[in-house]
């Protein structure tokens, strides 16, 4: 009796933990239709980041109201990573009933641009070929790891609803829907109310739109998605669509549906094309910005300025003048004078840092950019920053702690026009 | 004469050295058991083991023919016993402590619930919660419990603590009532030397974990002049001097 | 089985007498109230639907099961152990001929019980609320998966439960027991967020498997994994706690 009573609960035990395991086990090693979508669109992004030499994407985004079209938009990407070229197409409708479309071409050395509603052809050229990759794998960036985690967690017990269905020529259909009680609440009420804000906002700035004005009862009626993914493990193709139910002050109901698809087409057989310009009305421009290195940094040289103001009886005064004085740059260094000149009358102003010279090194990434460090009259340390924009002709001149002559009434604009005269 | 527990090579040790080793002890239909011993001789011990509060490591006890370790509901089905201090449920009333009680016993009604409580002498405070009563009330109650199902066995641990000298004479009245009446067997454990001489009708000597020696009353008295002598001569007898043992 | 029903009903007078079942009504009923009063305001306030009226109740219990359900669980499981030993009045059910296997079973019994009255009660009632106080938005379809989530529910609990118990029957204070209960519940969120791969192994992940009966394709291989996992975990539990409760000396 006594034995029998201990190798039932042995029993019991084995049999509790035997099952506990291999379930656990099993549990583990089966891939829900979450980690398949997941895995999916990994394998498709990195493949068209390391592995396709060309392919075509296709984004389209609608929203309806009641089955009436909104907006929408769709953009048709063909990259070649082969020769670094992409060509974008894309066409929208937005709610006030414009229509737009516009194409891009863009390879190592050239940009160009048109739009239907201005038919000429914007071509900007790099004067050095532009490193930049036609298509990067989102899931190779830093954070991507931790977001993932992030996004596993909130999907949390939703993952369940992703359902898998395999062809029998190795292609798989990976769907999910979630209707009203299926959507925790809480996450219902917070997209929703983010979707009621965003979507009112919208309106509040189109005041002829046709887009509907929710504000009662507005809750997440369904959210609906499927995929394909070819026998290779790529995805194919990915639609989205969400319903938002609501009604406006008469208290129509209104179903707002946004659907988003996302093609991958053509793989290994899409090719971009330059846009033929010959006979066109073409604009050319040469890369002078967005570049890291500039071009010729001696036009940098001379004198740069701007008017020292204040506030007098309900009027701005000008007090004087300031100017940064550009007397050195190479691709690595400036460096030059800080000074300010105020009018006879107004010589009171005048502050310990009226003048200083600096001298600063480029940061590495940016060559437009540097923090300078200089002295003034009295000895003391000044810092600042320093940056020049080619693109509007003007220096930047920050300086540290010059919040102390706020007090005077002075103010302070870090802009500086050349001197040109 | 029937034998009603039979304790067998009971053993049971504690770490510090106390317990019970390869106890032997025969209790027949009918008797009124003393169980005379200083602090920790082993009598709780003894006794927890035979209600099924602890196992033993070797040996074991049968009550009514079944063992204690194997069939112990069997074995219990007939017994009532209070072990050291009587607990109760202090939010339940006393009748509710002994309804609870009550469902584990065929046949024993609401009406055998005031039947023990009257007892007792407890009927007046039937529907009072226990978190108020005083020691005394609550071993009066622990005594109702035990005798509630009518058992055959009675096995009582220090009854008699905290009760007055009324209450005592009542308690002692009411076992030997039961014993004759019922045919009820006791074994009693208690450290008051006098009251066990007045109550039991055989008494067994325990003493650091065992038996010493088992003998009627009566057949004591008449070779002793009190049971405390007989108990100190026994403990001498057995090369160990404990006179203020009591 | 007698024996094993008078146990029972003695565990659940208990419980009843100690007035746990009346706190735990208002509790739950507090939960309801407050939920409703927030779902309005949201509606007033926000212009949001907030919920309709099934997904009420799902709202409440999506609450419930992570906040007061396991903490009745684990305040009854820790009386109905811990409480006694301490009191010693342990005794007075163990020296009745009442084997301990059928006393621990009883108990187990009367907690889950008591867990179940509590998702029955709180079902009626958030049912009773969304249908007065939210818009309609019932189907014969979604109401069915309410209350099987409800009643599904009752599994995790169990499990917890044991969990709980074994505990109690571990640690000698009730607030040690308590506390433990309280981190290892926490360290198991947490967990879950951290190892979600692995996360349908923790106990606090399974108090959602509800969610697995509202899924369209109705996952039969998933839910009978999840279920197999909380039936062997609940052996194992139930085992150890047995073990420990059975070699206890009084």
């Amino acid at each position: 009796m006594k034995f029998k009573k201990k190798s039932v609960m042995l029993v019991s035990f084995t049999v509790g933990t035997l099952l506990l395991a291999t379930t656990a086990l099993a549990d583990i090693a089966s891939k829900s239709g979450y980690d398949e979508l997941k895995g999916a669109i990994k394998l498709t992004t990195e493949q068209a980041s390391e592995k396709f030499d060309s392919f075509t994407l296709d984004y389209s985004m609608a929203l309806k109201d009641n089955g009436k079209t909104l907006e929408s938009s769709n953009e048709t990407q063909k990259v070649d990573r082969k020769n670094s070229a992409s060509e974008n197409i894309s066409s929208s409708l937005s709610a006030n009933g414009d229509k737009r479309s516009s194409q891009s071409y863009s390879d190592k050395t050239t940009i160009i641009r048109v739009s239907e509603s201005d038919p000429t052809y914007y071509v900007t050229e790099f004067t050095k070929e532009r490193k930049d990759e036609a298509f990067t794998n989102p899931f190779k960036e830093e954070e991507a790891a931790d977001l993932e985690k992030i996004v596993d967690a909130i999907v949390g017990s939703l993952k369940d609803h992703v359902v898998v269905t395999e062809n029998p020529d190795g292609s798989k259909a990976i769907t999910g829907s979630l209707t009203e009680v299926q959507i925790p609440s809480l996450v219902n009420a917070v997209a929703s109310f983010q979707l009621k804000q965003e979507f009112n906002n919208q309106n509040s700035n189109q005041n002829n739109s046709k887009m509907p004005r929710l504000t009662k009862d507005v809750f997440v009626k369904e959210v609906k998605g499927s995929a394909k993914v070819n026998a290779d493990g790529v995805m194919e193709s990915i639609l989205g669509t969400a319903v938002l139910s609501g009604k406006d002050e008469q208290g129509t109901v209104h179903e707002i549906s946004l659907e988003a698809l996302v093609k991958v087409m053509d793989i290994n057989t899409t090719t971009v094309t330059k846009p033929d310009l010959t006979g066109k009305k073409v604009v050319k421009d040469i890369a002078r910005y967005g570049d890291a290195e500039m071009s010729n940094p001696e036009k940098f040289v001379g004198k740069f300025k701007n008017d020292i103001i204040i506030e007098k009886d309900s009027k701005f005064v000008k007090v004087g003048e300031r100017f940064v004085d550009i007397t050195q740059i190479d691709g690595k260094s400036v460096a030059g004078r800080y000074y300010a000149e105020y009018k006879p009358e107004f010589e009171e102003y005048a502050a310990s840092l009226s003048s200083f010279k600096f001298e600063a090194k480029f940061e590495q990434e940016q060559k437009t950019s540097a923090n300078f460090e200089g002295t003034n009259d009295s000895g003391d340390k000044v810092r600042g920053h320093i940056y020049l924009s080619e693109y509007e002709g003007q220096v930047n001149f920050n300086i540290d702690n010059f919040n102390g002559s706020f007090g005077s009434g002075l103010m302070f604009n870090s802009s500086f026009s050349p001197v040109l005269d | 004469m029937e034998k009603v527990i039979e304790i067998m090579n009971l053993t049971k040790s504690y770490g510090n050295g106390r317990g019970i080793y390869d106890l032997n002890l025969d209790i027949y239909k009918g008797d009124i058991f003393g169980f005379l011993g200083p602090n920790g001789a082993g009598k709780t011990t003894a006794m927890k083991i035979m209600t099924g509060l602890i196992r033993p490591e070797q040996g074991d006890v049968r009550i009514l023919g079944h063992s204690v370790t194997e069939e112990y509901e069997k074995a219990l089905a007939k017994v009532g016993c209070l072990i050291e201090i009587a607990e109760s449920y202090h939010y339940l009333s006393a009748f509710d402590n002994l309804r609870q009680l009550a469902r584990y016993y065929p046949g024993v009604d609401h009406k055998r619930i005031d039947e023990v409580l009257e007892l007792t002498g407890m009927l007046k405070f039937k529907h009072e919660k226990t978190k108020k009563f005083s020691l005394g009330m609550k071993q009066r109650l622990g005594l109702a419990a035990a005798v509630l199902s009518r058992p055959q066995v009675v096995i009582l641990d220090e009854p008699l603590n905290g009760l007055d000298v009324e209450g005592m004479i009542d308690i002692r009245k009411m076992i030997q009532h039961l014993a004759e009446k019922e045919q009820t067997t006791f074994l009693i454990s208690s450290h008051l030397i006098h009251d066990v001489e007045l109550t039991c009708n055989r008494i067994g000597v325990i003493y650091n974990g065992k038996i010493l020696n088992v003998e009627n009353t009566q057949t004591i008295l008449k070779n002793y002049a009190t049971l405390e002598n007989y108990f100190v001569s026994e403990v001498e007898r057995n090369g160990r001097v404990s006179s203020s043992a009591s | 089985m007698a024996v094993f029903q008078a146990a029972l009903l003695n565990e659940l007078e208990k419980l009843y007498k100690k007035k746990k079942v009346l706190v735990a009504i208002l509790l739950s009923l507090a939960v309801i109230v407050i939920g409703q009063l927030v779902i309005v305001g949201v509606r007033s306030g926000f212009g949001l639907r907030g919920t309709g009226s099934v997904e009420f109740p799902m709202l409440v219990l999506s609450v419930v099961v992570n906040t007061i359900l396991p903490l009745f669980t684990a305040l009854v499981a820790i009386d109905s152990f811990s409480g006694e030993f301490n009191q010693n009045s342990m005794r007075i059910t163990l020296t009745r001929p009442v084997s301990r296997f059928k006393i621990y079973t009883a108990k187990i019994t009367a907690i889950v019980l008591f867990i179940l009255g509590a998702l029955l009660l709180l079902l009626v009632f958030s049912l009773l609320a969304g249908f007065i106080f939210n818009t309609n938005s019932a189907t014969l379809d979604s109401l069915g998966r309410t209350v099987f989530s409800y009643f599904v529910s009752l599994l995790p609990l169990t499990v917890l439960a044991l969990a709980i118990a074994l505990l109690a029957n571990i640690f000698k204070s009730g607030i040690a027991v308590f506390f433990v209960s309280v981190l290892a519940f926490l360290a198991l969120k947490v967990l879950g967020v951290l190892f979600s791969q692995y996360s349908s192994l923790f106990l606090t992940t399974q108090l959602d498997w509800y969610n697995l009966f509202l899924v369209n394709s109705f996952p039969i291989l998933k839910i009978l994994r999840q279920f197999l996992i909380m039936l062997g975990s609940g052996i194992m539990l139930f085992t150890a706690g047995f073990y420990i409760f059975d070699k206890k000396e009084f």
